[in-house]
């Protein structure tokens, strides 16, 4: 079948038992559910090379929604269904090549967050939610007029407008993600926020904002990339040591975690520098460091956010999802880093003489990485105890397993291979 | 058998039979039966290197990082086949002396896996011809000689210490431990193998390869220049020098002693110091130096190394007349024998004679160099023995002593005659030849003085040998106590020991390349020598020691008070620079890192950081619109001004 006739199907579908569950309560999570089956069976067969990518999203999406059940909040059921349209929104934008559809996609994925933010045991959280929304309007304005002015760059080149575009997608996107300096929102709303839509946030939300930006720059790639791709880098430094530093000196969790989700962006938005060279060979490594480190990033961020929601979990699966955000081989978070330092050294080896700065921002994410050990390692400690048979450990050990995936599979050939495919349709197109 | 399970089985047996010993360290029913598997182990390499000598010829090698130029590359060639028959056989039987030696001791794991690591090592160093694969059992020698000297870390026992416990000379206490022995033996050769590492590096640079017999030396000679070969030999050959205690490395050797017995034979015979003087054999059989008289500088390389040879040779001997502890006296007299063997191999710049297609000067070095090692093996594992029988580590024995200790005495009086040259014994036509190098240098390139050093070193090392002799078996005080029973075993390993000297004597009867031997026997300045060589040898057996020369004894006993540059002033110089340290560059770098500017830099940043916290949603909205506008305000400028 047709892959928009399924992804329509896995849109009524949602939308249907969210208006339902109105009356039963669980339709809601069971259509979520199976939306996502539909649009995971869907975007599979139609493209097999996608099939890894979307089964982690899949999994992600799965234990973002159970997680929701730990929280009994005033629009339950619809909750549901906007998780739902964020994980068939995720899965969605790789199979597209329109530019319109791919901007929908963004929105989709950021407009549901809006009111997940809000949402608190037997009640609505007003303050935090103005507080988010107020930047994340601003956000998505930049991020959409800086990608519509680049794309129309595209045909009609214009360097002003290309490098006020590129800017203005960046911005939008540091805002959206959280990079300083422009990551004010993070710690607040991290820490007065309900745990639980944090999880979601922190781990669902951040996927697409990267691609999307990531596709925009690599489409509308111009001589004057390689000049302006400074900016970028130099975000991701600030953004680095102000996630690391912020986290290194804070006591409580949620806020621990809030830099170092400055941080981890940081990290991820390194990655953005290969623009410079659109061609598929040159762009894997970005591809998959940008994904890999966000699934590590998502996985992380759910089991911390959920352990902090139940009161500590086991303290070996903390443990191990500190080691992964740490990037201690061979856990996900180690193969993330190891394929952003792989892009950053091959555009330095790109430019030659001109790419020492790149050379200089590979050894930033290693000094970083390292001025993270403690605070995670003390996160870990925080949070462990002793193993109760509860939603918090369960859904913590689900995401080490995601962590662990890669050992199963060293070295992560099957993901760069997948990648390449996807990296292969990105370049055909362009 | 395919050639490369010959070397693993050569290298690696000693080690893997030793891995059990030293897993069952904590169980004695099996600690008193796997040492059979370890000695096991050496007859094993024993077996191989005989293979090797009867049937391999040439390179052979194997990657490992061919980009470095680092790979498994083993030269057979005549030193390496004959060396590694000479170590592995005598590991081989001083492994079955320690079976009985070493029985009963309180960590036997230990022992025996450093031993068998001690006998793979110097295997590795012997048969390679990549100088970073030698390096690596260079290493392996290094760490096995510090687990064996200081073997005995307890230091309970005042068998084992060297010097008279509680003496002081100056400020300085002149007895050591043996933990103490084994840190002086393994930082003193570090001291070495530093610069010894960084030649390797330099002659990986400048020559491209690290296999010793494919070096282009001459060129890597002429492309240095003068300075750039001393200092690049010079480096290379501190390694060597620590190694094979020279002057004035040679204190680490001395209380080397404090190991057992068997770890000093093992040290003294066919490796350790034995490693130093045939590594520079093996490098000077593929430098050529005799066909580099164009070359600048490699001359004063090899009148250094000349130098430093008779010196601690004559050291060594004139040091060994003074002592009075059993081992240390023969270890005194061995740093003087390896002192000639790099002597002898350095003349070989001057020497010019080739017997069966190979240089004069470093087949006597070689020749000297496989009489020493079983001699002086023998003559170690009777000390031990000795040690054992009167329990006293100082020279004693009458002989009515010598009487009960048949075999022993006769060893002893094989072994030291055989090698201090007296006419017609094995040594003698070695060092008849030797004699005849030093002619040499003395008709045509007017250097008398190395052939007056060699008689004098020679006739003090006679009297030091026959010292030993007299002293433990003839003339030397009543022993006060006396346990003679057993001591089967141990009697087996230095009966078979010695055995060998006759063995090489055959090879000198019949060998091709031995004919200068024979030749130079004939001449009348070696029967003049020889003779002289053997008076004194009596007189000394006949009056061990002087009274009237007891101060200048112990002057000599004391080392001439070298002790004190390796355990004072090179101390002290260490402890300056660590104050210095200490005092001014620690605290700038304390300061930099730990204290003030990067502990400040993030608390500034930190400070920052969360004072932008404050909660108001006006205040975040004005910081994060005002720096939006202000960096499309600034990218505009920019644009304008620098794009267009």
């Amino acid at each position: 079948m047709d892959l928009s006739v399924m992804m329509l199907a896995a849109l009524v579908i949602l939308t249907l038992c969210a208006v339902l569950s109105y009356m039963y309560r669980d339709l809601g999570l069971i259509g979520a559910i199976v939306a996502a089956i539909i649009a995971f069976w869907a975007v599979s067969s139609a493209n097999p090379e996608l099939t890894i990518y979307c089964a982690f999203v899949f999994v992600i999406g799965i234990i973002n929604l159970v997680s929701l059940k730990a929280i009994k909040s005033v629009i339950q059921g619809v909750d549901y269904g906007l998780v739902g349209l964020m994980i068939l929104a995720t899965m969605y934008i790789f199979t597209t090549q329109d530019l319109a559809m791919i901007l929908v996609a963004f929105v989709l994925v950021s407009v549901p967050t809006y009111i997940l933010v809000m949402i608190r045991e037997g009640g609505t959280n007003v303050e935090v939610g103005i507080k988010y929304i107020t930047f994340m309007v601003l956000a998505t304005v930049l991020f959409l007029i800086g990608a519509v002015i680049l794309a129309y760059t595209k045909s009609a080149p214009n360097a002003i407008l290309y490098i006020l575009g590129y800017v203005m997608l960046v911005l939008g996107l540091s805002i959206e993600v959280g990079v300083a300096p422009l990551h004010e929102w993070v710690p607040d709303v991290f820490t007065s926020a309900d745990p639980i839509p944090m999880s979601i946030i922190a781990s669902l939300a951040k996927i697409v904002p990267f691609i999307v930006a990531l596709w925009v720059l690599i489409y509308s790639a111009c001589d004057l990339t390689a000049s302006i791709t400074v900016f970028t880098a130099v975000l991701a430094a600030i953004s680095m040591f102000t996630g690391n530093i912020g986290a290194l000196t804070s006591k409580e969790p949620a806020r621990v975690l809030a830099y170092s989700t400055v941080a981890n962006m940081g990290y991820i938005l390194t990655c953005l520098v290969v623009a410079i060279n659109p061609e598929p060979a040159f762009i894997c490594f970005a591809l998959v460091g940008v994904v890999l480190m966000l699934f590590a990033n998502a996985a992380g961020k759910i089991g911390f956010f959920n352990a902090i929601k139940g009161k500590g979990a086991y303290s070996p699966l903390m443990y191990l999802l500190a080691f992964s955000f740490i990037g201690l081989p061979p856990l996900m978070g180690f193969w993330g880093k190891f394929f952003i330092l792989a892009s950053l050294v091959n555009v330095g080896l790109f430019l030659g003489d001109a790419g020492l700065i790149y050379y200089i921002l590979a050894a930033i994410v290693v000094i970083n990485s390292a001025i993270s050990v403690p605070y995670y390692l003390r996160l870990a400690r925080d949070l462990g105890g002793e193993w109760q048979l509860n939603l918090a450990n369960v859904i913590s050990l689900v995401a080490v397993i995601i962590v662990f995936i890669t050992v199963a599979f060293v070295p992560v050939d099957w993901f760069v291979n997948s990648m390449t495919v996807v990296a292969q349709t990105i370049g055909v197109v362009i | 058998m395919s050639n490369e399970l010959i070397f693993l089985l050569l290298f690696l047996a000693p080690v893997v039979s030793s891995i059990p010993i030293a897993l069952a360290y904590k169980n004695k029913g099996w600690t008193d039966k796997l040492p059979y598997l370890s000695v096991f182990g050496i007859f094993i390499s024993v077996v191989m290197s005989i293979y090797i000598l009867v049937n391999l010829d040439g390179q052979y090698t194997y990657s490992w990082i061919p980009d470095l130029g680092i790979n498994f590359v083993f030269m057979i060639d005549y030193l390496s086949s004959y060396m590694g028959v000479i170590t592995a056989v005598i590991a081989f039987f001083i492994a079955i002396y320690g079976l009985e030696y070493m029985k009963g001791d309180y960590r036997p794991s230990w022992y025996w896996f450093c031993f068998n690591l001690f006998t793979a090592s110097m295997l590795l160093v012997v048969y390679s011809d990549n100088l970073f694969l030698l390096f690596v059992g260079w290493e392996g020698l290094g760490a096995a000689s510090w687990g064996l000297i200081g073997h005995w870390f307890r230091d309970d026992d005042d068998i084992a210490y060297v010097g008279k416990a509680g003496r002081k000379v100056g400020p300085l206490e002149f007895s050591w431990p043996p933990s103490f022995g084994g840190w002086r033996a393994i930082s003193t050769i570090r001291f070495g193998d530093v610069p010894m590492f960084l030649a390797i590096a330099a002659i990986w640079v400048f020559a491209g390869t690290l296999n010793i017999s494919e070096i282009n030396w001459h060129t890597l000679f002429i492309t240095l220049g003068a300075a750039g070969t001393i200092i690049l030999m010079v480096c290379l050959l501190m390694g060597l020098f620590t190694k094979s205690a020279q002057v004035p490395f040679c204190e680490w050797l001395m209380t080397a002693m404090t190991g057992p017995t068997t770890v000093s034979a093992l040290l003294h015979s066919a490796t350790m110091v034995a490693a130093g003087a045939f590594v520079f054999l093996k490098l000077t059989w593929y430098i050529e130096p005799w066909h580099m008289h164009d070359v600048p500088g490699v001359e004063y390389v090899f009148i250094f190394v000349l130098a430093i040879g008779l010196l601690s040779g004559f050291y060594g001997a004139l040091c060994g007349t003074g002592m009075r502890e059993r081992k240390v006296l023969l270890a005194s007299s061995t740093m003087s024998s390896i002192g000639l063997m790099f002597a002898a191999a350095a003349t070989s710049y001057w020497i010019e004679i080739e017997v069966a297609g190979m240089n004069l000067a470093l087949l006597v070095a070689f020749w000297y160099m496989a009489i020493h090692a079983f001699a002086k093996a023998s003559l170690f594992l009777v000390a031990g023995h000795l040690i054992h029988g009167t329990h006293s580590r100082f020279l004693c024995g009458d002989f009515e002593f010598g009487k009960r200790m048949k075999t022993a005495f006769a060893v002893t009086l094989i072994a030291s005659s055989f090698l201090v040259g007296i006419p017609l014994l094995t040594a003698y036509w070695v060092k008849s030849s030797m004699d005849v190098l030093y002619e040499h240098l003395w008709h045509h390139h007017d250097m008398t003085l190395p052939l007056v050093l060699l008689i004098v070193i020679s006739l003090l090392y006679s009297a030091v040998l026959a010292k030993f002799l007299s002293l433990n078996f003839i003339k030397g005080e009543k022993p006060k106590h006396e346990h003679l029973e057993g001591g089967g075993l141990m009697k087996l390993g230095y009966v078979l020991m010695v055995a060998m000297l006759f063995v090489i004597s055959c090879g000198i009867i019949l060998f091709e390349e031995a004919e200068h031997f024979r030749h130079a026997g004939g001449e009348v300045m070696s029967i003049g020598v020889g003779l002289a060589i053997f008076a004194v040898f009596v007189v000394a057996v006949y009056k061990p020691s002087i009274s009237a020369l007891s101060r200048f004894g112990s002057f000599l006993s004391d080392r001439m008070y070298l002790p004190y540059l390796n355990d004072y002033i090179l101390p002290k110089i260490g402890f300056f620079i660590s104050h210095i340290l200490d005092d001014y560059v620690n605290p700038a770098i304390d300061g930099f890192f730990n204290t003030k500017v990067i502990p400040g830099l993030f608390g500034w940043t930190s400070r920052r950081v969360r004072s932008i916290q404050s909660g108001y949603l006006s205040r975040y909205i004005n910081i994060v619109l005002g720096l939006v506008m202000i960096i499309l305000v600034i990218v505009v400028i920019l644009v304008r001004g620098v794009w267009q």
